[in-house]
């Protein structure tokens, strides 16, 4: 981090804070940047599981849609929302308990597949036990104003950032890429590995828990709960942190980007149908370019002068 | 008395449905270590072709599941080429169980929304003379096609057996399993190999599917709740322990049916999860993994 870096990132804040208080940009372009910012926080806490650790979750729906819920009913109770949205996020942290002590021990694909099965039961559960719409009462909805979910998501995406930035460079860190790169040997030298994701986890399941509560924040009423936790909030989240690049800090955040322009483009036209295309582009990607926007930019720089090849061609 | 006899019985039927489920998937996983997410979404496509062979020709389910055995296998040979076969090349199975998981996770949503475009997201079951009736053994009454289904089920995972332990070609599977260099050194096509086994996991998804819509209902998005059925089944199993995959589904079966005595039919799914999280929590290698040696 030097100054230059910095008074970019200054400038970056700037645009995204100040001009919804200066003029009114309309509805739809607040509402397709919280969006935004709500993908980026997901994809951040995929990221933090997936690329750093390099523990698929393929059940992100579950933990999003617990803060959601979570947050709905403690609002709805008369709770700030601020402690609201903070319990949804450890309930989704302990929602994380139930799956990551017994498959984080084994081999990385019981997690993946305790995951999505975790998602599936609560998608199943929450569908039977909630059958009629939830909404909140008329004096929230009154006092309903877009500014104000707009900075909170804002807040949350930048916190989402900095919290992996200040993981990743910790040694909790280091012990999750050593994890990721070779467990056996990150063992062998003496780094905890299953502190190391289970403590990934947590904050990975505190963070789609607090993207669960801006949605909660958003969306005053749903009709039906259980689509919170369908597997598209795992599926969009995922590929926007692989296309963008896993394992690094502004490539869930590009990707998060690039999804949210797809998806103005194709979902418009295409309905359900641009769930194909975006299966399509996701394979492609996986196959071809498994390091993402960023990781590929990165590798092409270097192929370029030359320097690190040897490095670069392991990892 | 009666209900719990009763309730048991189908817990065997729906258990035996799920043996088959997790059939084709823990061949793929356990032998070749390919973890297909997709699965879930074949059955539901073998099942969508079932059922337009019975809407349209007037041909019987259980008489067209060759059809939809050779058409699921080519299938699969195609679906291998395409994503599957590329992920050999990464260097060493961690990497391959988790691309695959990831590769396989996108396809879900190619299929499923193809499905949805073509067929409509209507939930649709097989009406055939025979559906509804029941057969009465011994005081507890068994539906035609769940019979049928674990007629189909058994036949199936000897069938299997049979080529695994019996022929030079499951031979070639177990061999390319334990050290695919070896086995090609060997003289071995290991890619061939690899191709017919993904054909017959893709297949045998097939006649799940065959199944499923027999006695079930399908919907084009149906197929994720099946695949997390196959997860719970091939934990109990054990990873690569295929001769038990069928055992493990009436298990599971019987200890869903036994839970759903007491609470209720809407958390049948919770019952799973919890049986998937105390078995790894207890015994990580399957409740009927051989005991190995020096171990």
């Amino acid at each position: 981090m030097n100054w230059k870096k910095l008074s970019i990132l200054g400038v970056l804040v700037m645009v995204f804070l100040v001009p919804p208080l200066i003029w009114d940009i309309g509805t739809s372009v607040l509402n397709l940047l919280i969006m935004l910012f709500i993908y980026i926080i997901l994809a951040q806490s995929w990221n933090l599981m997936g690329g750093y650790t390099g523990q698929i979750n393929l059940g992100l729906a579950a933990f999003f849609g617990c803060g959601t819920l979570v947050t709905h009913f403690i609002w709805k109770a008369g709770v700030p929302f601020y402690l609201a949205m903070a319990a949804g996020g450890v309930a989704a942290m302990l929602l994380a308990v139930v799956i990551g002590l017994p498959t984080l021990r084994l081999k990385g694909m019981y997690f993946g597949i305790g995951t999505f099965a975790l998602a599936e039961v609560c998608r199943i559960v929450v569908g039977s036990t909630f059958h009629r719409m939830l909404k909140m009462p008329s004096s929230y909805v009154a006092s309903y104003s877009l500014v104000s979910r707009y900075y909170v998501a804002f807040v949350v995406a930048v916190l989402a950032i900095v919290i992996v930035y200040l993981v990743t460079r910790s040694k909790l860190g280091l012990g999750m890429v050593a994890v990721r790169d070779d467990e056996t040997a990150a063992q062998v030298t003496g780094v905890n590995t299953f502190k190391c994701k289970v403590l990934a986890l947590f904050i990975s399941a505190l963070l789609a828990g607090l993207a669960g509560g801006v949605f909660a924040y958003l969306r005053l009423s749903f009709h039906y709960i259980f689509m919170m936790f369908s597997p598209v909030w795992t599926f969009e989240p995922l590929m926007a942190a692989i296309i963008g690049g896993a394992g690094t800090l502004m490539g869930p955040v590009i990707g998060s980007v690039f999804l949210v322009i797809l998806s103005e483009i194709f979902a418009l036209k295409l309905g359900e149908a641009h769930l194909i295309i975006f299966g399509f582009l996701f394979v492609l990607v996986v196959m071809y370019f498994p390091h993402g926007l960023v990781g590929s930019i990165g590798r092409i720089r270097q192929r370029m002068s030359g320097v690190g090849r040897r490095i670069s061609r392991d990892r | 008395m009666e209900i719990v006899f009763q309730a048991m019985a189908n817990g065997l039927l729906v258990g035996a449905l799920y043996g088959l489920v997790a059939l084709g998937f823990a061949l793929l996983m356990g032998v070749m270590k390919f973890l297909n997410t997709a699965h879930g979404t074949f059955i539901i496509l073998g099942g969508y072709l079932s059922y337009w062979l019975l809407e349209l020709w007037g041909i019987d389910p259980f008489l067209s599941l060759p059809l939809v055995v050779v058409a699921m296998f080519l299938i699969g040979i195609v679906f291998y080429k395409l994503a599957l076969s590329p992920l050999l090349k990464l260097p060493n199975i961690g990497m391959r169980i988790n691309t695959s998981m990831l590769i396989t996770f996108g396809s879900i949503w190619v299929l499923d929304n193809t499905m949805t475009l073509l067929w409509t997201p209507d939930v649709r079951s097989i009406m055939t003379s025979y559906t509804g009736q029941t057969l009465k053994l011994l005081g507890v009454r068994f539906s035609l096609t769940g019979l049928g289904g674990v007629g189909v089920a058994v036949l199936v995972a000897l069938a299997l057996y049979f080529i695994l332990s019996g022929t030079y070609f499951g031979k070639h599977i177990r061999a390319a399993t334990q050290d695919a260099v070896a086995a090609s050194l060997c003289g071995i096509n290991v890619q061939r190999t690899y191709l017919f086994s993904c054909g017959i996991a893709i297949a045998l998804a097939g006649v799940a599917g065959m199944v499923v819509v027999s006695s079930y209902s399908i919907s084009s998005t149906a197929g994720i709740g099946w695949l997390s059925s196959a997860f719970v089944v091939m934990v109990l199993a054990g990873e690569g322990n295929i001769n038990a995959i069928i055992p493990a589904g009436m298990l599971l079966g019987l200890i869903e049916s036994a839970g759903l005595l007491m609470v209720g039919v809407s958390y049948r799914q919770a019952i799973a999860l919890i049986v998937f999280i105390i078995v790894l929590m207890i015994k990580p290698q399957g409740l009927f993994a051989k005991k190995e040696y020096g171990s």
